[in-house]
């Protein structure tokens, strides 16, 4: 293959299409660009100031983490495959009163509270049989600790339609009424079922395994003032239907609810931001506050005043809805993130109508102790209870091949078949 | 039987990665020093182990991070940067050798055996801890570290263990080397020997049944710095601290030889003698021993040894050059002239007057310490002296080995040793040797049930060297057969590289203190009787006092801390007082 890449040949190519790349998308997003870039820098962009490295807060808090990590392929028996997933928590405390700035509440308390950690998850399914949808939703059922359908699904309406639809009752008369008895079973919940390929149930149950960690923090004793997981607070919507086509959309605004009424702010940070022109935000922000200024950007939605912004006009999930995302960059040396929140949460606590001064000054304050947790020297610029959480759910080839080996002996022990757990290119070693 | 873990110290960490040669040792953020000791326990397959681990290098270790440089840059870089809860994931790499380990055998007894298995998978790590582990190390270890003559204590990192190390008395003739630069504390070292063997043949004298063996030493001081001590106490102490019949038992009249008896202080000079050889008591293989002499130079001395004999050197110092045989120069009679010119002006080599001779060998043959001043001589004194002594010991003893009774005895002695010397010590040499009585007829008892004699060879290249053990060398016959005779080398050196190699390999026990340079650690680790290799950090970081033992009796290369003799002097000085002597009561009036 070097043969081919290390031509000139190949170089041409590339430059094709990066030129048609400029060419198309750049220029089109330079064009919408421009018409924001003055709105960006006056008025969504922003630094603040961060903590003194040795502040001593009056009230330290908890911040949780979840994340995970896993396999839709720990063994592969025909036409079945079984999964593995890693669910890990990670509660930090800020502890700037002992000095111990962010360290982990020992283990024996977390898993106390939250069960033994990482978590692991194990599911199976045939690609073939038809079966994905009702193994799927017995999975998630089993999985996701809120196991009353109606109380699951109640909270994204009561989001969606506030003022409108308060509980389940409150469906009929709606456009959704038609829908009910599907808002009353977990498979029902799956209208996703033509597009059920391994990879989507993989993330779906992954996605509702680090659901039902985090629902699991809010219903401990842990009471963290902040909640993070991987990722975007993105609801998939059913576009015909109107309401989420997968469980996992249900038991995300579950879950912004539940945070609300516990007072915890849930956010999602993503690295892959998936913001179109955040490079020339950042210059923006280098350009406005310095090359080694912490800095904020708010994505408006069409809701805000002002509305949207032109760069993302066309793109259906910027913002999600429901949510409400920031740019934002803690350190010099890194590419933007994106950081989401409930839009409930913020509309309510960030957000103040007629004031944008007052709606900065909460901004300001969120991002310094955002940032203030973002300082570990292993992963600057990261909450560090992510980076933990990451780390912790991680599993590795060799972990991976070691699950795959226990797999192998588990069946011998059981009396079954023998089979080989590596990928089925393994035999033709390819 | 289950070992009691919670006896082999403080629970340290785990081994990771390695080989029956060197570990990988993943452990606790602690103070650790290169060359600490560590068990492992391992109960692989059911059979219990405890190998011995020895820290060679440390590397700090952070869990979950791959790139400490990076970590260590952002600090730098971003002041307000912190770690956090790193403390757990601190860790400690630790690499070094694995000494060897111990086991029970069928008896019960602990064994202990070379580097030849691995420790379990994850096999649990603990650091010794001064107070807990002494007892269990010390049995395990107890093939290792027993023995007669006290060295130090076994050290672990920068602190000792109640484990004294000690040498057996049957393996001192297989002579011992002590090899250290200076200011490594050879002098407070030989002291805390001399210590030893008194405490030895103090220990044999009080358990006349016990049948222990009795230990002479030669003990060459080249600073006169033994008797008196270094800084608080000397051998004087112990010998003041002693009542007179211990004393006469122990030490006898006298245990410090000098060149001036009248320039030592009072209360030394009343068990002092003067050093005083005579020219009849040197043969000419003595001097080949300390100086390289021509073929020429050899033949015309042997020549006029033959003719002469024992006046072989007044022959030669008073020979005119008109007068010399016809087959030798005048260059060569005046060569050898200039050669043995320092003992007309040496005090201590006299024509004639009393010789010192008797009362050393008198000394050597009923397990007594001598401490030469050397501080006053010349070197060709010092070394001429030291193989004087060397050969008439050897040759006294290879004339009883040769023999099958007394009178076979005095026959061979006087084939061997100057007449002078034999005639006035054989009366003595038949109580010595005699095994029921002293008549001609008495069977000779075995050389090696007599006292073990250690000589001292200081500044031992100059003598020990490949060119003079080439020749008619007498160390190069005690090097080889010492072992026969129950007599051995004390070989004191800063040098390890210019030893000749026979002396080297007939070593069997090294006691290696902080060293020079590179050449010379290097040179040690190569001619240890037990491998050391890999040590080589841990010489260049040794201190005053700390050593290395290695022997070729032994498995495990023994880190050994020496004591200050002032220390010991102080903790066993109740010792010497006579158990039955009482002290006097005041009578009150």
């Amino acid at each position: 293959m070097l043969d081919k890449i290390l031509t000139e040949k190949f170089r041409r190519t590339l430059k094709i299409v990066f030129t048609d790349i400029k060419n198309q998308q750049d220029r089109r997003d330079e064009q919408e660009f421009a018409k924001d870039e003055v709105r960006i820098k006056e008025r969504l962009l922003d630094s603040f100031t961060p903590y003194s490295p040795d502040i001593i807060l009056e009230n330290d808090y908890r911040i949780a983490a979840i994340d995970g990590s896993g396999t839709d392929s720990l063994m592969t028996l025909d036409d079945i495959r079984v999964h593995l997933l890693s669910t890990s928590s990670i509660v930090v405390d800020t502890n700037t009163q002992s000095e111990n700035l962010f360290s982990p509440i020992d283990r024996e308390t977390l898993e106390t509270e939250l069960g033994e950690q990482p978590h692991l998850d194990i599911h199976w399914h045939s690609g073939v049989r038809g079966d994905a949808r009702s193994k799927l939703a017995g999975t998630l059922a089993n999985i996701y600790p809120l196991k009353d359908i109606a109380s699951l699904t109640l909270p994204f309406f009561k989001d969606f339609k506030p003022g409108e639809i308060s509980s389940f009752s409150d469906l009929t008369d709606t456009e959704y009424e038609k829908f009910i008895p599907r808002l009353r079973e977990m498979e029902s919940l799956i209208s996703r079922e033509q597009h059920l390929t391994n990879p989507t149930v993989h993330d779906e149950i992954r996605k509702v395994s680090e659901y039902a960690a985090a629902r699991n923090i809010l219903t401990s004793d842990i009471c963290p003032k902040y909640l993070l997981i991987d990722g975007a607070l993105s609801v998939f919507m059913h576009f015909v239907r109107r309401y989420p086509s997968m469980p996992s959309g249900f038991m995300l605004r579950d879950l912004c609810a539940l945070a609300r009424q516990k007072d915890v702010i849930l956010c999602a940070v993503s690295k892959n931001h998936t913001i179109p022109f955040a490079h020339r935000i950042a210059g923006m922000a280098r350009e406005v506050f310095g090359d080694n200024a912490k800095w904020f950007c708010h994505l408006p939605s069409k809701e805000d005043p002002e509305g949207g912004l032109h760069i993302y006009e066309d793109r259906t999930y910027i913002p999600p809805m429901l949510a409400v995302p920031y740019l934002y960059s803690f350190s010099r040396d890194n590419r933007p993130s994106r950081i989401d929140f409930d839009r409930i949460w913020w509309l309510q606590n960030i957000f103040v109508p007629t004031d944008p001064k007052a709606t900065r000054a909460n901004e300001k304050a969120l991002f310094s102790e955002l940032e203030f947790m973002s300082r570990d020297a292993r992963w600057y610029g990261y909450p560090v209870s992510l980076a933990l959480a990451h780390v912790s759910c991680k599993l590795s080839h060799e972990d991976l091949r070691l699950a795959k080996d226990v797999c192998m002996d588990v069946r011998n022990e059981m009396g079954l078949d023998k089979r080989k757990a590596q990928d089925l290119r393994a035999d033709y070693d390819l | 039987m289950k070992l009691d873990k919670d006896k082999l110290g403080e629970l340290y960490g785990k081994v990771g990665v390695g080989n029956q040669t060197t570990l990988g040792i993943m452990g606790r953020n602690r103070d650790i020093s290169v060359g600490e000791i560590f068990m492992i326990y391992s109960d692989r397959d059911g059979n219990e182990r405890v190998f011995f681990f020895r820290v060679l290098g440390l590397e700090n270790y952070l869990r979950q991070v791959d790139d400490m440089s990076r970590i260590a840059g952002t600090l730098m870089v971003e002041g307000d940067a912190y770690l956090s809860g790193i403390d757990r994931n601190m860790l400690l790499s630790l690499g070094g050798r694995m000494l060897g380990y111990a086991e029970k055998d069928e008896k019960g007894e602990w064994t202990f055996k070379s580097p030849r298995r691995l420790p379990d998978h994850l096999a649990s790590v603990y650091r010794p801890v001064p107070g807990t582990s002494d007892e269990f190390v010390r049995e395990m270890l107890a093939c290792q570290t027993d023995g007669e003559v006290h060295i130090g204590d076994l050290q672990v990192g920068e602190k000792t263990l109640d484990v004294p190390v000690k040498i057996p008395i049957m393996y001192l003739p297989m002579h011992v080397g002590i090899f250290g630069s200076t200011g490594a504390g050879k002098s407070n070292l030989m002291m805390v020997l001399i210590k030893s063997i008194i405490d030895t043949n103090l220990d044999a004298i009080r358990n006349p049944n016990a049948d222990k063996p009795r230990l002479s030493a030669f003990c060459i001081d080249p600073h006169d710095e033994f008797a008196k001590g270094v800084d608080k106490y000397g051998i004087q102490s112990i010998v003041k601290d002693m009542s007179s019949t211990t004393r006469t038992d122990v030490i006898g009249d006298y245990y410090y030889l000098t060149t001036h008896k009248s320039a030592t202080t009072r209360d030394i000079r009343a068990y002092t003698r003067e050093i005083r050889i005579l020219y009849s008591e040197i043969q000419p293989r003595d001097l080949y021993s300390i100086r390289e002499y021509t073929a020429e130079m050899s033949s015309f001395i042997d020549s006029q040894y033959h003719s002469a004999g024992e006046n072989w050197i007044d022959s030669i110092l008073n020979m005119a050059e008109d007068s010399i045989p016809g087959s030798i120069s005048v260059q060569t009679l005046r060569a050898v002239k200039r050669r043995l010119s320092f003992l007309e002006r040496s005090p201590i080599f006299i024509d004639s007057g009393t010789s010192i001779l008797d009362d050393i060998f008198f000394a050597m043959e009923t397990g007594r310490i001598l401490v030469v001043n050397t501080s006053l001589m010349s070197d060709m004194e010092q070394f001429l002296l030291t193989t004087i002594v060397t050969r008439t010991l050897s040759d006294m003893r290879r004339a009883l080995k040769s023999s099958g009774n007394l009178g076979d005895f005095v026959t061979q002695g006087q084939k061997r040793l100057p007449p002078g010397f034999f005639n006035r010590v054989k009366q003595k040499a038949r109580a010595f040797y005699g095994k029921d009585g002293i008549a001609d007829t008495s069977e000779v008892r075995d050389p090696r049930k007599l006292p073990v004699i250690q000589v001292t060879v200081e500044e031992a290249p100059t003598i020990l060297n490949p060119v003079l053990m080439r020749g008619q060398s007498v160390f190069k016959d005690i090097s080889r057969q010492g072992r026969k005779f129950n007599i051995g080398l004390l070989v004191v050196s800063q040098q390890v590289s210019v030893l000749d190699n026979v002396i080297l390999s007939q070593m069997n026990t090294e006691i290696n203190l902080r060293l020079g340079n590179e050449r010379e650690i290097r040179a040690c680790i190569e001619n240890a009787s037990v491998n050391i290799n890999g040590f080589e950090n841990e010489f260049r970081v040794m201190s005053r006092g700390e050593a290395i033992v290695t022997a070729s009796y032994r498995e495990l290369p023994l880190p050994v801390r020496i004591p200050l003799f002032d220390t010991v002097y102080e903790k066993d000085r109740h010792r010497y007082k006579d158990k039955k002597s009482k002290k006097d009561e005041k009578h009150i009036l």
